[in-house]
């Protein structure tokens, strides 16, 4: 269970606040989407949650536990993390990056023990990163190198999985499967994922919820088919030129 | 396997070349001789050349050697920078300088500092060196953040030069016994290091590698970069602070003795991780340390060999592998190739 408590996440400086007042629930095992146009503010709401930026007011309860008041090493073991930025990492191979994910359980050494091993192995398989994973991570392409961050989000068994923009680099098909993977992760394990996105049509199609951040700090929660019906993605999305057709469920051109 | 393969023929070869060295020199020795002078037997004239000659700069080459490569090992992953290392970044010039500075006031001070110097030269020299090379440590380390792997490396050769010059101003001001103190040094040296000597230069390298090894496991999280690392629980606060110690008191003590060594720390990580296979750190301290150990020796026999009558700079010798190899890494190395 994750629950956002009168969350306000922002910067101290310029930029001031981004969104405020966030009250939330989310049930275990949810494929949660965000959605909002660039600078809504997902990436900030998303590393706030990950408690890799402090909060500027309230709290992200995991488990009725604060996310950012954990120690470093129980918050690695509840909440893992996936990013836009390109990682690269020269000389590691695919299984040493998938193997990082078992960090926060290991010893000083970080020596694996053999059920370590084992998840490292059904996350590789889950994730569909088996085929190359005695590749070096730096010679995948974009869309396996997403793969394998997955697959070691999936090996650190987290209850939270964030996932900010990670589709970005995919073709269509991978997209697809990307986030077919991740509902069906959060499905079995009872795992909430919670993925930033701006492929609307498939977010829309796959989240059990939706997060939407209409751009002027607020923000609507619900089945997509609720935020359609009542016009809010299209008052968080329209542009003069766009706007978001209810009734097809797609953009169309303004004629 | 090939982690354990590459550290037994490691330690095979640097053993070898230990005893090599211990052999050799401007009066041949015997293998045989030599082992027996170790354990205390033969001619009490071949003993001392071994035991008290040869031995104690065998062993400071080995020392040397291991704590240069597993320095280099760190910050190469600390900076993320496949050319970091101790000299390259300008930590040594920064070791240079507090040596420097130390003597030069211990001269104003008057004949007692001196004295005093004199008396605890090896402490002295290597709190000033530590002390140097701390401040440069935190300099770099903040500029990483800001420039790029190239801007870097360009900064800490110029911080070099900027060292060189500041110090034959400074080491003019210090009297002629101060001079001494600091003289010689430049060209890195494993021989003027005393077997009374050789406890102040292991103790703190000894130290330092405990430090690296609670710094391996975090330091690998960190090859993913910063935001990473924190997602998997690392504090990269503490582990850039515990990291930094480790390498200052791997390189200063090491810096103070032998004066700058150039280039161990910054091609024998790229031997380790091509055995290794993989950058995972924790593996490539043992290997680092040996490959160390064994290019210290090997520069160190070369310079060392019965030349008919000049001496051989150890950083020259180093120079002619270690130039190279890093030219052969600036162009072919993926990581590097990216920096452009």
């Amino acid at each position: 269970m994750l629950r956002l408590s009168s969350l306000s996440v922002g910067y101290s400086g310029a930029r001031g606040r981004v969104l405020g007042g966030l009250d939330v629930g989310v049930a275990p095992g949810s494929f949660v989407c965000v959605l909002g146009r660039n600078g809504a503010g997902k990436s900030t709401l998303m590393r706030t949650l990950a408690a890799l930026q402090p909060a500027l007011g309230g709290a992200a309860l995991l488990d009725d536990e604060d996310i950012a008041a954990m120690r470093p090493r129980t918050r690695a073991r509840r909440v893992a993390v996936v990013l836009t930025e390109r990682a690269a990492s020269p000389g590691l191979s695919v299984d040493d990056v998938v193997s990082l994910g078992r960090q926060p359980f290991t010893g000083w050494q970080g020596r694996l023990s053999s059920d370590d091993r084992a998840q490292v192995a059904a996350a590789l398989a889950v994730s569909g990163a088996s085929a190359f994973a005695g590749r070096l991570f730096d010679d995948l392409s974009d869309g396996e190198r997403q793969r394998v961050m997955i697959a070691r989000a999936i090996a650190q068994a987290p209850r939270l999985m964030i996932l900010d923009e990670i589709t970005a680099f995919l073709d269509l098909p991978g997209r697809v499967e990307t986030m077919a993977l991740l509902r069906e992760h959060a499905r079995a394990t009872g795992a909430i994922v919670l993925l930033s996105s701006h492929d609307l049509d498939l977010s829309l199609q796959l989240a059990d919820s939706v997060w939407l951040l209409d751009g002027t700090g607020g923000l609507a929660v619900g089945p997509s088919a609720e935020l359609i019906a009542s016009g809010r993605i299209g008052a968080a999305f329209d542009t003069l030129s766009v706007r978001f057709s209810a009734a097809l469920g797609r953009f169309e051109l303004v004629a | 396997m090939r982690v354990l393969l590459g550290n037994v023929a490691l330690a095979f070869a640097a053993l070898a070349a230990a005893l090599f060295a211990l052999s050799s020199g401007a009066i041949a020795i015997p293998v045989d001789a030599v082992l027996a002078a170790l354990a205390g037997r033969g001619d009490p004239g071949i003993i001392q050349i071994v035991t008290d000659l040869r031995l104690p700069r065998v062993a400071t080459a080995i020392i040397a050697g291991s704590a240069l490569g597993i320095a280099g090992v760190l910050m190469q992953a600390l900076f993320r920078n496949p050319m970091a290392d101790a000299w390259s970044l300008g930590l040594t010039a920064g070791g240079q300088l507090g040596v420097a500075l130390l003597v030069t006031a211990a001269a104003f001070a008057g004949p007692s500092a001196i004295a005093a110097l004199r008396a605890l030269e090896g402490l002295s020299i290597t709190a000033g060196a530590m002390v140097g090379i701390a401040v440069f440590a935190l300099v770099m380390a903040s500029l990483a953040r800001r420039v790029g792997t190239v801007t870097l490396l360009v900064v800490g050769l110029m911080l070099g030069f900027t060292v060189q010059g500041i110090v034959s101003v400074v080491i003019h001001f210090a009297n002629r016994v101060g001079g001494r103190v600091f003289s010689g040094w430049n060209d890195g040296n494993f021989a003027s290091v005393t077997p009374a000597d050789l406890p102040m230069l292991a103790a703190p390298v000894a130290v330092g590698v405990v430090l690296a090894l609670v710094s391996a496991k975090p330091l690998t999280a960190l090859l993913l970069g910063e935001t990473y690392a924190k997602s998997l629980g690392t504090d990269v606060t503490r582990l850039r602070r515990l990291t930094l110690t480790a390498v200052v008191l791997l390189v200063a003590p090491v810096t103070a003795f032998c004066g700058p060594v150039t280039f161990i720390g910054l091609i024998v990580p790229h031997f380790a991780r091509a055995i290794a296979g993989s950058a995972r750190i924790l593996p490539l301290l043992s290997l680092a340390g040996l490959s160390g150990a064994l290019l210290a020796l090997a520069a160190d026999i070369v310079v060392h060999a019965p030349w008919e009558q000049h001496f051989l700079h150890l950083n020259a010798v180093l120079a002619l592998v270690g130039a190279p190899v890093v030219i052969a890494l600036l162009i072919f190395s993926p990581s590097m190739r990216g920096q452009r």
